[in-house]
């Protein structure tokens, strides 16, 4: 029984493993892909929060009471109008932001004239030439 | 069901069988006991930044985060900030080895949970130390280097068996030959990396940090030029692989770890990558042959330069590789190997060191001078002949 058990075990982790660097070649998050400096990529975004009138206001601006640069500290995400080095590639880089947006987006209860946030990303894939894409967060209810 | 429940052939079930000896193996786990005691560091300064935040009065969920899973229980802040606090004491009572076997699975536990809190926590160096820490735990590595031995043998009760079903081990080797394999195989792939493009436009882009450094203006400009990185890149790439590959054959082995501590010092200094660096050259102390005891130093202990080098044995063989006996007054220093090569003199001065491992990276290279390697094939040829003259069958 406890060959079989070390066995089971020894094969799991073996395939589990190597299952999880053939997946770092397609996820935005390469958990136990130990892909290493994956990118020379860097990217900056212009973003807003675009109010239920309209306006577009850069996050830049503190709004009711929050900053954005205290609300996202994390992953090189504080300052994103300045250009940088996406440190574990650009997939994962935008990934994060997005999912920072909807973050933001649902963690803001005192605004309540943000419909959703904006993020207008440049990005420069190696020697790539320069891309452009929008992101966007979920929509929030609670806008005036 | 096993392989002989089925009717396999026999070589499947000769290869089944070699696999079993293999993963069940009692082998010394001397090398897991001192990872052990060197991974608490890695975990502390790993918990660093976490801590610094809970003494700001600020937890993980005060800013961005991202779980990986709805369901994923969120503890309040009080808990998880004494958890943290807890993982601090489990890393020590680990290192020194108290409670080891809990203290490990503590840690482990605590770091797991840390880790898949939130995507924003993910990076390779916390993966790594999972990994680890996780299979530490279910390593019985407190038996050695630890305050559970030394407590044991106050308390005058036997000491436990230092060795263990190898599986663990084994499997701490996959792993971190997995890790260089798949840094490698990544980059290998990527025509911006294997072509240049990645660390050419990295290193221009510090270009500004660069020129800080005491370098000579020629060695800023091959650094930046595009050229180089079209064959540096390449060289990064295949040093990764032949890492992965080459810590798995006795006579690449020890080239392979060497010119891994290498690796892992010229990255720390050039970015930054949190515990990864410390933590992947402790691990490299799993590569030794797990046994023990079975080298023979002998010293003149009349002789105080020997005495003095039979101390520093004693102090840096971590890995427990040598056994200290006195020789006769008047002696050289003589080491004998585990394949009874015996060598002598300087030379044997140069191979001990090379087996300790806090020395073995400087010492390492002397290995490679003619004089040395002279005096290491006279001892192997040495124990040839006296086996051959022992043995009238043996072929010369």
């Amino acid at each position: 029984m406890r060959v079989v058990a070390r066995r089971v075990v020894v094969v799991t982790v073996v395939v589990l493993q190597l299952g999880l660097v053939a997946r770092g070649y397609w996820s935005d998050h390469k958990e136990f892909a130990f892909q290493m400096f994956p990118e020379s990529s860097t990217w900056r975004a212009d973003v807003v929060r675009v109010t239920a009138d309209g306006r577009r206001v850069p996050i830049e601006l503190p709004w009711s009471g929050y900053r954005w640069d205290e609300l996202v500290q994390d992953r090189g995400l504080t300052y994103p109008q300045v250009r940088h080095h996406a440190d574990a590639g650009l997939d994962n880089q935008l990934a994060f932001l997005e999912a920072a947006l909807d973050w933001v987006a649902d963690n803001t209860p005192r605004d309540g004239e943000t419909r959703y946030l904006e993020a207008t990303v440049t990005s420069w894939h190696n020697a790539d030439p320069r891309r452009v894409e929008v992101l966007r967060s979920g929509v929030r209810e609670e806008a005036g | 069901m096993n392989a002989a429940a089925v009717g396999a052939a026999p070589h499947v079930r000769g290869v089944s069988a070699r696999f079993d000896d293999l993963l069940g193996r009692r082998v010394s786990m001397r090398a897991l006991a001192l990872l052990r005691a060197l991974a608490g560091p890695a975990v502390l300064l790993h918990l660093q930044p976490f801590l610094s935040d809970t003494l700001d009065g600020r937890t993980y969920r005060d800013a961005f985060y991202e779980p990986y899973a709805a369901w994923y229980p969120q503890l309040p802040d009080a808990v998880y900030v004494g958890l943290l606090w807890l993982a601090v004491a489990a890393a020590v009572a680990m290192s020194i080895g108290f409670l080891t076997r809990l203290a490990t699975a503590t840690t482990f536990a605590i770091d797991t949970y840390n880790l898949f809190l939130s995507t924003t926590h993910f990076h390779n160096n916390r993966a790594y130390l999972v990994i680890v820490l996780g299979l530490m735990t279910v390593a019985p590595c407190g038996r050695e280097l630890s305050l559970d031995a030394w407590l044991r043998r106050r308390r005058g009760r036997p000491a436990l068996d230092p060795s263990a079903p190898a599986w663990p081990l084994w499997l701490l080797r996959f792993e971190c030959a997995a890790i260089y394999g798949a840094s490698g195989m990544s980059k290998l792939v990527d025509p911006d990396w294997f072509g240049g493009t990645v660390t050419w436009q990295r290193v221009v882009r510090a270009r500004d940090q660069l020129e800080a450094w005491p370098l000579p203006d020629w060695a800023v400009s091959a650094l930046t030029d595009r050229g180089f990185h079209t064959g540096a890149a390449k060289a990064i790439v295949l040093t990764e692989l032949f890492i992965a590959v080459g810590l798995w054959w006795r006579g690449t082995r020890y080239a392979a770890v060497w010119v891994a501590v290498a690796f892992h010092l010229a990255i720390e200094g050039s970015a930054s990558v949190q515990v990864f660096s410390y933590l992947a050259i402790a691990v490299l102390v799993i590569w030794a042959v797990p046994s023990t005891r079975d080298r023979v130093l002998r010293i003149d202990p009349t002789a105080a330069g020997q005495r003095r080098l039979g101390a520093v044995v004693r102090w840096l063989d971590w890995l427990a590789r040598f056994r200290v006996e006195p020789a006769p007054a008047g002696s050289r220093l003589e080491v004998v190997d585990r394949d009874g090569t015996t060598i002598r003199g300087a030379t044997a001065v140069a191979f001990r060191l090379s087996r300790l491992p806090l020395t073995a990276w400087f010492a390492l290279p002397a290995l490679l001078l003619p004089a040395v390697r002279r005096a290491r094939r006279g001892g192997r040829n040495t124990v040839t002949v006296a086996v051959a003259a022992n043995n009238p069958l043996s072929e010369r």
